[in-house]
């Protein structure tokens, strides 16, 4: 029996269990600095625009335009799970007055996506507790 | 400090990837092999760095946290001032500048560099998953592993479909890259795939994560890499011929515009490689070859761009102009470079621009050899920042004089 999973789990930390849990109940949260007002996405230790460590995980607008994207046709460093998936739309998501994320693209084919199209976030759990977004186009 | 150090050896093992018949070394074993024949080439032994510096790049497979002291306990070396490379592809550059500033500065004379990986046949979480653990774990990996990032060719194809978006640059440009790599390789005996290739067969190779096919992505091997900086004044007085450091430039972490949004079709090298050309006293015009860390030929046209051998957008262009053979008018990559050469794993791909570049001012690359050589322009290129292409971006500038 293989210990490893299907598809990579992020394990979950203080700092980054707001984004799981809000994710769970389909909101979209990044940390958003009191001071300078910056949105800082991956999660961050201190803003990185100003230093500020009190940055509050703020619900953020769930559209967003792709500033780039690929697509997977091959799992390559990744778990194997994601083999039943391919090809894996993959893109850099600017959220709307929020900051740019990762992200995978469900509900259109391949040969239809476009850098600048406009998407909206969609969440699937990963466990009980917490979720993950995805987006779709708008 | 314009040539007050200057590079007296430089040794590159051959590859493996473990095929049958090929020989198993650990990451020790290829260290010492390195080390062995920089030290061979500039004339000196091991005692001769006790007390001196010693410089370890990072290793996936590194077997302890004191990776560089456990190195100078391998090697039975007592150096003085010990130099840790973890700066992914730029680990090799880092060191030299490093080492450079020790030596301006008088607290060491000299320092040896190496740097090995055996990331092939490592232990894997999954199959598929060639990483180390570190890799794995932590904020980083949480936010891309899960989100379904696969790995360096997935992350560069969202940096180059965003450059084609904005600029136009054509696939069989990126190709030419490639093809002329492997040409290179042909004529470089440590080249792991020597066999030459054309544009027919780069476009018919498959796409792994559009737009990036299986010709655009460096293939993974163990071997080990090393060389020897001195000051210029000891340098002149163990070699005929010294490769002097003239220039050199570092970024690290750049942001070209925005933190939060930032512009993804510009590297750190818009930063570093003039700083390099002005320490080092030199135009575009005056640099004979360049060696860029090829680990996908769109980031060796980039780095062609931000180093300003032609204009942000025009490096599609400038490519299909060019001859990048040793022979043409743009001498690129001329061992093979990564691409046809292997990448010992991820922190000591890096030398391979450096040692190549000191071995054409050595006149010593043989059937590959740029005529005439004087000055040659190397970079380091290492780590993928999140959502961005290139963590640490150095640019050195050497040169056949001081």
């Amino acid at each position: 029996m293989s210990i490893v999973p299907n598809k990579p789990l992020p394990e979950i930390h203080e700092l980054t269990k707001p984004f799981w849990e809000g994710a769970k109940n389909g909101k979209l949260l990044m940390q958003k600095c009191s001071k300078c007002g910056t949105v800082n996405f991956q999660p961050k230790p201190w803003c990185i625009e100003c230093g500020s460590r009190d940055m509050p995980w703020t619900e953020m607008k769930q559209e967003g335009t792709v500033y780039s994207y690929t697509v997977s046709r091959t799992v390559a460093m990744n778990y194997p799970g994601w083999k039943e998936e391919l090809p894996v739309i993959l893109c850099l998501v600017d959220i709307d007055d929020g900051a740019r994320m990762y992200a995978q693209v469900k509900g259109v084919d391949p040969e239809d996506m476009k850098v600048g199209m406009r998407v909206t976030a969609i969440f699937e759990d990963i466990s009980e507790e917490y979720g993950i977004p995805k987006f779709k186009p708008l | 400090m314009r040539g007050k150090v200057a590079i007296v050896g430089y040794g590159r093992t051959p590859y493996s990837r473990l095929k049958p018949g090929q020989p198993v070394l650990n990451v020790d074993e290829y260290i010492a092999w390195a080390a062995e024949l920089a030290l061979e080439k500039a004339g000196m032994t091991k005692a001769d760095f006790d007390g001196q510096g010693l410089g370890v790049s990072h290793a996936e497979v590194a077997h302890t946290v004191n990776w560089s002291a456990a190195t100078a306990e391998n090697l039975g070396i007592s150096p003085r001032a010990l130099i840790r490379g973890d700066q992914g592809g730029s680990s090799a550059t880092s060191m030299l500048i490093r080492a450079a500033s020790l030596i301006n500065a008088g607290v060491i004379d000299r320092a040896l560099i190496v740097g090995a990986d055996t990331p092939l046949g490592m232990p894997s979480v999954a199959p598929g998953l060639p990483l180390s653990p570190e890799r794995t774990r932590g904020v980083y990996w949480d936010f891309q592993g899960p989100f379904g990032v696969m790995g360096a060719t997935a992350q560069f194809a969202l940096v180059l479909k965003r450059y084609m978006h904005e600029h136009e640059l054509s696939v069989e440009q990126l190709g030419k890259i490639a093809v002329s790599n492997r040409y290179h390789a042909s004529l470089h005996p440590g080249a792991i795939y020597r066999e030459r290739f054309d544009l027919n067969d780069y476009m018919a190779s498959p796409v792994l994560s559009d737009p990036i096919r299986l010709f655009d992505c460096v293939p993974i091997v163990n071997g080990g890499l090393a060389y020897i900086v001195t000051s210029a004044e000891t340098a002149k007085k163990v070699s005929d011929r010294p490769v002097y450091v003239r220039g050199f430039g570092e970024q690290n972490n750049h942001y070209p515009g925005s933190r939060v949004f930032p512009d993804l079709t510009e590297t750190g090298f818009s930063q570093s490689a003039p700083i390099a050309m002005e320490m080092a006293g030199v135009e575009h015009s005056d640099i004979d070859f360049f060696q860029p860390y090829d680990d996908y030929p769109f980031i060796s046209m980039m780095t062609i761009e931000d180093w300003g051998f032609c204009k942000k957008g025009h490096g599609g262009k400038f490519i299909e102009e060019r001859n990048l053979h040793f022979d043409g008018d743009f001498p690129l990559s001329t061992d093979g470079g990564q691409l046809s050469g292997g990448q010992p794993g991820g922190a000591n791909g890096g030398f391979m621009p450096l040692v190549e570049g000191v071995c054409q001012l050595m006149g010593e690359a043989g059937e590959r050899q740029v005529k005439d050589a004087e000055i040659g322009g190397v970079c380091g290129f290492g780590g993928i920042p999140y959502g961005r292409p290139g963590r640490s971006c150095i640019s050195v500038v050497l040169g056949a004089e001081a």
